[in-house]
């Protein structure tokens, strides 16, 4: 028994006890348990491991291979299912249940999500990549649905695109059969260089763009943020962490591993100008800025957040295109990253809704006091999210950035710094508006979260600051994948990337500043002691304050900018949707219209006419 | 490079910082002075106000949060420092490079944000965002500047640009390489500056100060540290990637007092945009010209 | 013994009015009696087809009945759905009902083996006949009105198909489908013979639902009894289809066929399933979804070679199963669908089963409609012209169309009842869909055999020459 069998039956039986004790409360503990089981059976896994079963599709043999590629989003599957049933396991699944929702129904839609994503990661033909692809589009259709009415709403919202975008993949599929005999990816990869290069731009175009959908790529967006943001707490945070890095696990696999970066320049728009790799480098950056100043309007966290996650997709996709070493592997590092901070942020925005019960950003406010470990939570998430340092999505982003420079892409460049300087406006209101400013009256007793909710998120900072600090922990990884994948690899050190015209050393930066926060400390608290003053002991304005008087800053934060660039929103991508939906509703009109007439006969006559007339006039 | 050399390095440079700073703070008042024709203040007063703040008996704070903010915005550029290379010491900065700077820079700004955030007055509040709406305008043209520099030089690396402008003599400095960059640069540099007319983020008479309204003593002493940092900060990042680094002591405090002087002075003959104004006038121009100049440098 | 699966419910039909209390064990004892007879045939057929001559005339003299897997395979499906779909009961109503329903699976069973196109003809009448009693059975006005539009439609079809057999006999001078395949190369590939071949395709595409003679369905449908509609569109629409492909394969392997079949299937996908997206109520949405469904058979068939019969057999047995289920669950659930909210709560294995099954129309691997649908696709693909990438451009998005609507319903299904006015599904419907449910994931678990019977199944099919040299010049040992 291979070692992919191992974990495919071990995710398979976590479904199987999920389905069976999933509404036993005891037993939500052992979930974590099963996926730390995973995590071990993964990380013990050599270099490629094949499933056992196999079978024959057209005469051609089909089946599953984790690689080192694969095993990579693996990981951080597996570690964002852990987390999330980990936070989900006391207290809060406690009163999840006594709200009358399924208990059961929320682990079985995570291990199924797990076990639909593991199958896709081992995908090495196309008729596998195709079942895992709609296994997970439906797993996270069930995760969507869980939420109530209007989770519902997002959930249904999801279903056109997502199958839109798995029958994209469906004619890529038949098509790439029809024109190369073969269903391997590795025998295609080789078949595709052959192809005229019209038939390559029609199955990469369909291929791009269904597995688009999923990682919310523009102009496929629009279905994510609602659709994670009113899944259940944990699943929101499983869903936001790694459910949309499987279109950009697709996505990679078909640009570096189907088209290969050779062949990629051969697929152009205007001859030696502009072609897929630009196009898709301008989508990614677009995808990094439009739904980033999204966000920045949103007022309820959860949407803000799953916004960014949208956002943060560009990163990746940029980083891949982008195409050399140190640009895939900012590009790939990214996923873990962003995994693991927003992983972190969800769960803070869910402990805070789990002791007011409203991710509503402008009731709240001041809970710093009342919840410091969700703050710490939260501050360590979203200065990873900002990508500042000392935390991991600083390195990501800046080897992205690093790689624009070297390779002279002065706009695109632009579009991502001009999209983390969003992030960081946007998430600053986040902790602003959550924990800073005023506590608001009937907040003041709450308490923090329990342990069983903060544990999870306290693991997850240390992650986000270890592999900030230590990034070589991580580049270790997206080496492999690099290789596995056909990707230059990235020449890396513990600290971060060597190079005589500019490295990067986070143990250093993170050292001094460190060292520079001690000596500001020193002066800080050498200068004799400060008086603390209650928290609601307020006074602005020429008045004491009250809890009673509200003045939080939190509606409309960045006025003045939203003053500047406020008619820019347009909501174009929207109107689009609803102009698509309304097209569709009209042409549904009409075919009803067809089969109402009056006179079904005279109709059935009129078409033998026909016939027969085409036959005499052919 | 040995251990204790860079030790020594690592804690000579914020050091020497803190005292150029001062000394530009200095000069900043004694601009203010002149224009407004006044006396001015004496040569150290800059000290005299931080140890007057530091003592004072009254500290407010508003909780924990405030005080790490603090800590973190005057901590920050203590970092930063020692990754700018000034003549004869290099400290960190082949490690950390241009792009890392212009980001560990923004941390004392995150932590003055906390910091006020936690102080629960709308004030502060308000002031901080706009301070981020700022920061969004001005950092655009700052990252074209980069950019740019970085492109021209091949290199990421500060140590390395400010060598390859000493070896090519004057005619090799970016400014004369790169004048429309250069100009954009110095644009951007006034308005991370914050001094007028891009300070609504302060604005005394409509917000109190904005961020500053709940900090007295040791946390108001704390951002006039900062302001020191900051002020060389941008002096000597400006000098390294535009006029040629320093090749001597001498030499390079006089190019960062003669860069910072600039802002400064255009500073108080200007009342203040509000912030939809500002983003407006720093996207047009310095952007623009920031474009221009990467289309000439990349040409 | 398999002309019994005709003989004798065709006999049990006329008598089971007589048969007194008898008939309440007599009725459903007859599709038993049918599947077995057929599961007997079963192997013989795999192994090699054979031919009955009626009466001991030889063909093409004497009628045949052409005993294939297909064949089998429809009879089988007749005596299960007619099992499935029984209409139980007491009353004189039920008794009428009973004989009615008889006399189609008799009329069925004949259709499918019917080896000439007289006999073809016959018992196509006779399903008509059965369906028109059947259609109005519930009794109310509306009905009648949809059954009466029904039976125009469907007996001017049923004209046109004369005119078109009667121009075939005038040519070819003979109805036999063995001796008008030798023959029809000479006799009927010219403009006559397509234009016999088009009056069939519109006379037989009323019951094959097909566009754009298909109008009556969706009235049809909503009216009738949901057993009734699934019978009509899960089986009766399948035979139609069946005598289209016979005709196809045997007598009419043409391009100008095979076109007029992928441009009247094409657009069948592409308005019923957008005119189901509009479909207020369950049980239009099903008809219009089936006519979209059935426009995917045509299509599938339309495929040149075995590649077009497997991926067309696939896509008409899936098709077979699903949709009698969907109708079975939607007799309880019919009317508007906002009216269904936590219907899925209330009865939780009818919202698992109708998720199931509307999963696997859309086309979810592993379930076995994923792999009628992969088959079909990659048919399409392998053709090269506009019109054959059009046809998969069209499924491909009418799949998404679908999804939508049927998920539109799954959101229903699962929606709070405020009200608590959810209907709960009925025990005898629930207990048929079970058994289809359990059929589907039968056969998702064993799709690797099934794949590989679909292929001999379809070889057996297409295999025109053989078909001629069994029934014209049989060896001694088959001939019975």
């Amino acid at each position: 028994m291979s070692g992919l069998d191992q974990l495919l039956l071990a995710s398979a039986g976590t479904l199987l006890v999920a389905f069976l004790l999933g509404a036993w409360r005891p037993a939500s503990w052992l979930f974590t348990a099963l996926y730390a089981a995973q995590l071990a059976l993964l990380l013990r896994m050599p270099e490629a491991a094949s499933a056992t079963p196999a079978f024959v599709v057209f005469g051609q043999t089909i089946g599953w291979t984790l690689d080192a590629y694969g095993r990579f989003f693996a990981v951080i599957t597996v570690g964002a299912a852990l987390a999330a049933s980990w936070f989900a396991s006391g207290e809060w699944g406690a009163r999840y249940e006594a709200a009358e929702n399924s208990l059961r129904a929320l682990h079985s839609a995570m291990a199924a999500n797990v076990l639909a994503m593991l199958m896709l990661l081992a995908s090495r033909d196309l008729v596998t990549l195709f079942i895992g692809w709609e296994l997970v589009s439906w797993a996270s259709f069930l995760m969507m649905a869980l939420g109530g009415q209007r989770a519902m709403r997002a959930a249904l919202r999801y279903v056109p695109y997502a199958m839109g975008g798995a029958m994209a993949v469906l004619g890529a599929m038949v098509f790439a059969h029809a024109w190369t005999g073969t269903l391997d990816l590795g025998l295609l990869a080789q078949r595709l260089a052959h192809l005229e290069p019209a038939r390559l731009w029609v199955l990469a175009a369909l291929l791009i763009g269904g597995f688009g959908v999923k990682m919310g790529l523009l102009p496929f967006h629009l279905w994510q943020a609602g659709a994670y943001a009113e899944a259940p707490g944990p699943g929101t945070a499983f869903l936001g962490a790694i459910s949309s890095r499987m279109g950009l696990f697709a996505i990679a696999l078909v640009l570096v591993r189907l088209i290969t970066l050779e062949g990629l320049p051969a697929l152009t728009i205007v001859p030696g100008l502009f072609g897929l790799r630009e196009a898709l480098a301008w989508i990614a950056a677009l995808t990094i800025v439009l739904p980033t100043f999204t966000a920045l309007k949103q007022n309820d966290a959860r949407y803000l957040l799953a916004w960014h996650g949208i956002g943060q997709g560009g990163y990746m996709l940029l980083g891949i295109v982008v195409g050399d070493a140190w640009g895939s592997a900012g590009g790939l590092m990214h996923v873990f990253n962003h995994a693991t901070y927003q992983a972190a942020l969800f769960l803070s925005v869910y402990a805070v809704v789990h002791r007011t019960g409203t991710a509503d950003l402008n009731q709240l406010g001041g809970l710093i006091v009342r919840m410091p470990l969700s703050f710490l939570t939260m501050l360590v998430g979203i200065i990873g999210l900002a990508g500042l340092p000392p935390m991991n999505g600083f390195v990501s982003k800046w080897l992205v950035y690093r790689s624009l420079m070297t390779n002279g892409m002065p706009l695109l460049f632009l579009a991502s710094v001009i999209g983390t300087l969003g992030t960081i406006l946007s998430v600053y209101k986040l902790l602003h508006n959550t924990f800073l400013g005023q506590l608001r009256s009937e907040h003041v007793s709450i308490r923090e979260a329990p342990w069983s909710m903060t544990l999870p998120m306290l693991a997850l900072c240390v992650i986000v600051f270890a592999t900030g600090t230590a990034p070589g922990l991580v580049l270790g990884w997206v080496a492999q994948a690099q290789a596995a994948l056909g990707l230059p690899v990235i020449n890396y050190t513990l600290g971060g990337v060597e190079s005589s015209r500019g490295g990067l050393d986070m143990l250093w930066v993170v050292g001094v500043l460190f060292g520079g926060f001690g000596i500001g400390a020193l002066l800080f608290y050498g200068a004799g002691r400060s008086k603390r003053l209650h928290q609601l002991d307020n006074y602005a304005g020429g008045h004491f304050l009250s809890a009673d008087v509200r003045y939080q800053y939190s509606d409309n934060f960045y006025a003045g900018l939203m003053h500047r660039i406020g008619p820019l929103y347009r909501g174009a991508f929207a109107w689009a949707e609803s102009a698509l939906s309304s097209a569709v509703s009209l042409a549904a009109t009409a075919m009803q219209g067809v089969y109402r007439q009056q006179v079904p006969a005279l109709f059935l006559l009129a078409t033998a006419v026909l016939a027969l007339f085409w036959v005499v006039t052919r | 490079m040995n251990w204790t050399g860079l030790l020594v390095e690592l804690t000579l440079m914020p050091l020497v910082a803190f005292v150029v700073g001062l000394g530009l703070v200095l000069m900043m008042r004694r601009i203010a002075a002149k224009i407004q024709r006044r006396v001015g203040p004496p040569l150290l007063q800059p000290l005299y106000d931080i140890v007057k703040l530091y003592g004072k008996e009254t500290q407010i704070s508003h909780g924990l949060m405030h005080d790490i903010g603090i800590v973190m915005a005057v901590g920050g550029y203590i970092a930063a420092e020692t990754m700018l290379p000034v003549p004869g010491m290099n400290g960190i900065a082949d490690k950390a490079g241009l792009l890392t700077l212009a980001y560990v820079t923004m941390i004392p700004s995150l932590g003055l944000a906390l910091g006020v955030g936690q102080c629960a007055n709308p004030n502060g509040s308000i002031g901080i965002a706009r301070a981020l709406t700022a920061m969004l305008a001005y950092d655009i043209p700052l990252v074209l500047v980069i950019f740019g520099v970085a492109w021209h030089f091949g290199s990421n690396n500060l140590v390395d640009i400010a060598a390859a402008q000493q070896q090519a003599g004057i005619a090799g400095w970016g400014a004369v390489q790169m004048p429309l960059l250069a100009l954009a640069g110095l644009f951007a540099l006034h308005a991370m500056l914050g001094k007028q007319p891009f300070e609504i983020y302060v604005a005394p008479a409509e917000i109190a100060t904005g961020p500053m309204v709940e900090m007295g003593g040791k946390y108001l002493g704390g951002l006039f540290v900062m302001q020191c940092f900051q002020l060389y900060t941008a002096g000597v990042l400006y000098v390294t990637m535009f006029l040629g680094g320093g090749e001597n002591w001498a030499s390079f405090l006089l190019k960062v007092f003669a860069v910072v002087a600039i802002p400064v002075s255009l500073a108080y003959v200007f009342p203040r945009y509000r912030t939809e104004d500002l983003l407006r006038l720093v996207w047009k121009w310095p952007v623009l010209l920031g474009l221009a100049g990467i289309w000439l440098a990349m040409r | 013994m398999i002309t019994l699966t005709v003989a004798l419910p065709l006999l049990a039909a006329f008598l089971l009015p007589l048969a007194g209390p008898l008939r309440y064990a007599l009725g459903p004892a007859v599709p038993l009696a049918m599947a077995w007879l057929a599961l007997q045939a079963w192997a013989p057929a795999q192994a090699e087809p054979f031919v009955i001559a009626i009466g001991g005339f030889r063909p093409p003299l004497g009628i045949a009945f052409y005993v294939d897997t297909i064949a089998v395979l429809l009879n089988l499906a007749v005596a299960a759905c007619v099992l499935l779909l029984w209409p139980w009961g007491t009353g004189a109503d039920a008794a009428r009902k009973q004989s009615l329903t008889l006399l189609l699976a008799g009329a069925s069973a004949g259709l499918a083996l019917s080896g000439d196109l007289f006999n073809v003809y016959v018992f196509y009448e006779l399903v008509a006949v059965a369906s028109y009693g059947l259609a109005a059975g519930r009794g109310t006005g509306a009905g009648y009105a949809a059954a009466f539009r029904y039976l125009v439609v469907s007996s001017l079809g049923s004209l046109l198909a004369l005119i078109g057999i009667t121009l075939i006999y005038f040519r070819a001078g003979t109805l036999n489908l063995a001796h008008l395949a030798e023959l029809a190369p000479a006799a009927l590939h010219d403009p006559l013979g397509l234009s016999a071949f088009l009056l069939l395709l519109v006379g037989l595409g009323v019951k094959a639902e097909m566009f754009p003679v298909n109008a009556w369905v969706p009235e049809v449908y909503a009216a009738a009894e949901s057993r009734v509609s699934a019978l009509l569109a899960g089986l009766v629409s399948k035979l139609a289809v069946l005598v289209l492909v016979r005709l196809l394969v045997l007598v009419f392997p043409l391009d100008e066929a095979r076109l007029a079949l992928l441009v009247l299937g094409t657009l069948g996908i592409v308005t019923g399933e957008l005119a189901a997206w509009r479909a207020r109520d369950l049980t239009r949405m099903l008809a219009f979804s089936s006519i979209g469904q059935l426009g995917i058979v045509l299509v599938a068939f339309a495929i040149p070679g075995e590649a077009g019969l497997a991926a067309g057999l696939a896509v008409a047995v899936h098709h077979l199963i699903a949709k009698p289920a969907l109708f079975l669950l939607a007799e309880r659930w019919g009317g508007s669908i906002e009216a269904l909210a936590g219907a899925g709560l209330r009865s939780k294995l009818g919202g698992a089963l109708f998720v199931l099954f509307a999963l696997s129309l859309v086309g979810v691997p592993p379930l076995p409609g994923f792999w009628a649908k992969f088959l079909t696709l990659s048919g399409l693909a392998a053709q090269s012209g506009a019109a054959w990438w059009l046809a998969a451009a069209a499924i491909l998005l009418t799949t998404v169309v679908e999804a939508s609507y049927l998920f539109r319903v799954v959101g229903r299904l699962y929606a709070p009842d405020d009200e608590g006015r959810a209907a709960a599904q009925g025990r005898l419907q629930l207990a048929g869909a079970g058994v289809l449910g359990a059929c589907l994931i039968a056969a998702a678990a064993g799709a690797v055999p099934l794949g590989e019977a679909l292929k001999h199944m379809a070889a057996q099919a297409g295999d025109r020459p053989a078909y001629i040299e069994r029934v014209l010049r049989p060896h001694p040992e088959v001939a019975q």
